[in-house]
């Protein structure tokens, strides 16, 4: 019995997006813009392979900015394509022909999902040659090509189904299309201005506390000093962006989520390989608060002999003492924490809610209709 | 189980518009029921519910006996609807959009295809059944839009303005089509402005005025209250002499004027326009043509809408 429902209500799915797919996706203007897209990667993935010597240093670089241009222009057409499903239909007058036969409203929501998620997808699959090219230019490991590409194809998704679930909340078109572009532009811009102005808007005041040496004797024999007169405790203030409250900002970037899933490739020196590593490293060093006080005490360095005065060439103390080269990207990377899932798990309520809600709007036999709409 | 469509106190609001306040009617299966009213009296809002797409506020609905409310697919399942909107999806042709509406109402693919054949042929659209829909008039979308109406064959068919954009051969053919399929049992509701043609092939008629349908004492006062007809002869002198003549036009007849189409008489009842017919052909007037100038339909119609204003009925003429 179930298993019979099941298959009436996937065939119907079915039909939907097939429905759609013939309706939306027609005719040359369609393979025009697949082409022009393929041309644009096959450009940008040439430039990539002189700029990185990619022949060198493998195809990481490459195959990283691919995706993320593919995610770059599936954002910027998807809205266009999707964000009219419903409404456009209930323009059109095909909605309610549609209603009023066995397809249910969950049929018709998620068919037309499903095709808008079918359609941005063929932009990743025209990418697809590049993204081989890339993978067989060497170093990028199995794990990566997985990981992004899947990450890549839920973030489509996501953009999907925002845009159809704004068709459906909305009445006129034209807005939800808009506002679907807004929405893009919330996640992909909006994340990073307001994780820069909310980070230097929350100024806090770091105290240094610093002793120096007044005077001393030094014996030239030992090495070491003696009577060692101290300055007084020497406090200078400054003000820090507190970026660490707001790293989550970014963790709701779609191209950070797709960055930060991927598994992270390091060189021998602890430098990342690709684009994904780059920018989750950035990610992950803004999760670090920056130390409100630091001391710096000349006196007990000088008191222990370890410090000395730069004419004598003994480097290595002075180097291991006082100059530290800090934790190197891949020790960032690996002592953060990952936040690509927040931000997935962020965008698939996200789009889960938009349907969910286009869904009740469309529902019928309706109990209100926003003003000024027509049912037919 | 009762067939048909029966509807008991509907009313339905859109925010402070009240749309419908009070409609009651029963469609009997087998029969086709004219829906008449002026602009904006709640005809598409009543089809729009009888179609399963709006909640009434209150009152009870029966299609076949189920209600289009808590059972909406059951309704679905044995509904036409032909919306006034012709909405057609512009890149299929009407024979893809026919099999596509087939196969949401579950007919598996051939089924689909079959049916499909069988409507471009009823509603004669064999020359344009390929060419994709947007390239369609006016008149083939309505008839594409009766056909996806009936692709499952429903008992109960619900029809908004099914002739406008119609050519006098498709009309006719329309006609037949709706009194065949009354023939065959099922239950027609077609809302029309073209009165005279539902006329034609309406047994019955429900009158809907600001959001009420008018009961049967009112139709039934509507449809004897004096009214026109139309008298036309050989000789029109003849004619004018024996109509001014005081013994052939009897106390419940009054001449109103002639036009193109002949002479105008005002009628109190169809008793005395048999005794006026009766006295004109004694009097040796060739009558050619003699009958009501409006349609039945129209008269009520006319009556009713006007027996709603504040003027009242003497306001006519």
């Amino acid at each position: 019995m179930t298993a019979a429902r099941n298959r009436i209500f996937l065939s119907g799915l079915w039909l939907i997006v097939t429905l759609e797919l013939r309706q939306r996706v027609r005719g040359v203007s369609w393979y025009v813009l697949l082409g022009v897209f393929m041309l644009l990667v096959g450009v940008v993935t040439f430039l990539l392979w002189l700029a990185t010597s990619a022949w060198l240093s493998g195809g990481g670089g490459v195959f990283s900015t691919i995706i993320f241009f593919v995610l770059l222009l599936g954002t910027l057409v998807s809205p266009a394509l999707s964000g009219n499903a419903v409404n456009g239909d209930r323009d059109a007058g095909t909605l309610a022909t549609t209603q009023v036969t066995l397809i249910s409203t969950g049929q018709l929501v998620l068919g037309k999902f499903l095709a808008a998620w079918i359609t941005a997808l063929a932009f990743l699959a025209a990418a697809l040659p590049f993204l081989i090219f890339a993978v067989v230019l060497g170093e990028v490991s199995l794990a990566t090509i997985a990981v992004s590409v899947l990450v890549l194809a839920a973030e489509l998704g996501v953009i999907a189904a925002v845009g159809v679930g704004l068709s459906g909340i909305l009445t006129r078109p034209l807005f939800s299309i808009v506002l679907t572009y807004l929405v893009v532009a919330a996640l992909s811009l909006g994340t990073l201005i307001a994780f820069a102005l909310l980070g230097t808007a929350t100024q806090q005041q770091a105290t240094n506390v610093n002793y120096y040496v007044v005077s001393s004797t030094f014996d030239e024999k030992t090495g070491t000093q003696s009577d060692i007169v101290c300055s007084t405790a020497q406090t200078t203030t400054r003000n820090v962006p507190r970026f660490d409250y707001f790293w989550f900002f970014l963790a709701a970037n779609p191209y950070v989520v797709v960055a930060d899933a991927a598994p992270g490739s390091f060189n021998d020196a602890g430098y990342p390989t690709d684009l994904f590593g780059q920018i989750a490293v950035g990610v992950r060093s803004a999760q670090a608060p920056p130390e409100l006080f630091t001391e710096s005490n000349g006196c007990e360095r000088a008191a222990q002999g370890s410090y000395r005065d730069t004419t004598f060439s003994d480097s290595e103390a002075y180097s291991g003492q006082a100059y530290d080269p800090g934790p190197t990207a891949q020790e960032i990377y690996d002592g953060a924490v990952p936040s690509w899932f927040i931000g997935l798990t962020m965008h698939l309520l996200l789009a889960a809610g938009a349907l969910v809600w286009a869904w009740r709007r469309t529902r019928t036999p309706a109990t209100h209709l926003p003003t000024g709409s027509r049912i037919a | 189980m009762s067939s048909g469509i029966t509807v008991t106190g509907v009313s339905r609001s859109f925010g402070a518009v009240s749309a419908l306040l009070d409609a009651t009617l029963t469609v009997p299966a087998g029969s086709v029921t004219a829906l008449i009213g002026p602009n904006g009296s709640g005809k598409t809002t009543l089809l729009l519910i009888l179609a399963t797409l709006l909640t009434p506020d209150a009152g009870t609905i029966r299609i076949n006996g189920h209600d289009p409310v808590t059972e909406p697919e059951r309704v679905r399942a044995l509904l036409g609807w032909m919306p006034d909107t012709l909405g057609s999806w512009p890149s299929l042709s009407a024979r893809a959009a026919l099999q596509t509406t087939g196969r949401m109402y579950r007919l598996t693919r051939e089924q689909a295809a079959v049916r499909a054949d069988e409507l471009i042929a009823l509603t004669d659209l064999g020359d344009f059944a390929d060419r994709p829909s947007r390239v369609l008039s006016r008149g083939q979308k309505q008839r594409l839009s009766l056909a996806r109406a009936l692709v499952h064959s429903p008992g109960v068919l619900l029809l908004d303005e099914p002739a406008s954009g119609l050519d006098p051969a498709a009309r006719a053919a329309l006609r037949h089509l709706l009194r065949r399929l009354a023939g065959e049992g099922t239950a027609i509701l077609v809302s029309s402005h073209v009165l005279a043609e539902l006329d034609e092939m309406a047994d019955a008629a429900v009158y809907l005025a600001d959001g009420r349908t008018a009961s049967p004492e009112q139709v039934a006062a509507a449809g004897a209250s004096a009214r026109a007809w139309r008298i036309r002869s050989l000789d029109e002198a003849a004619l004018e002499r024996a109509l001014a003549t005081p013994g052939v036009v009897g106390a419940l007849v009054q001449v109103r004027g002639v036009d193109q189409l002949g002479t105008l008489v005002q009628v109190e009842n169809e008793a005395s326009a048999a005794a006026l017919l009766h006295n004109l052909v004694l009097s040796g007037v060739p009558v050619c043509d003699f009958g009501p100038a409006v349609g039945n339909l129209e008269h009520t119609f006319h009556d009713l809408t006007r027996a709603a204003l504040p003027t009242g009925s003497e306001a006519r003429e």
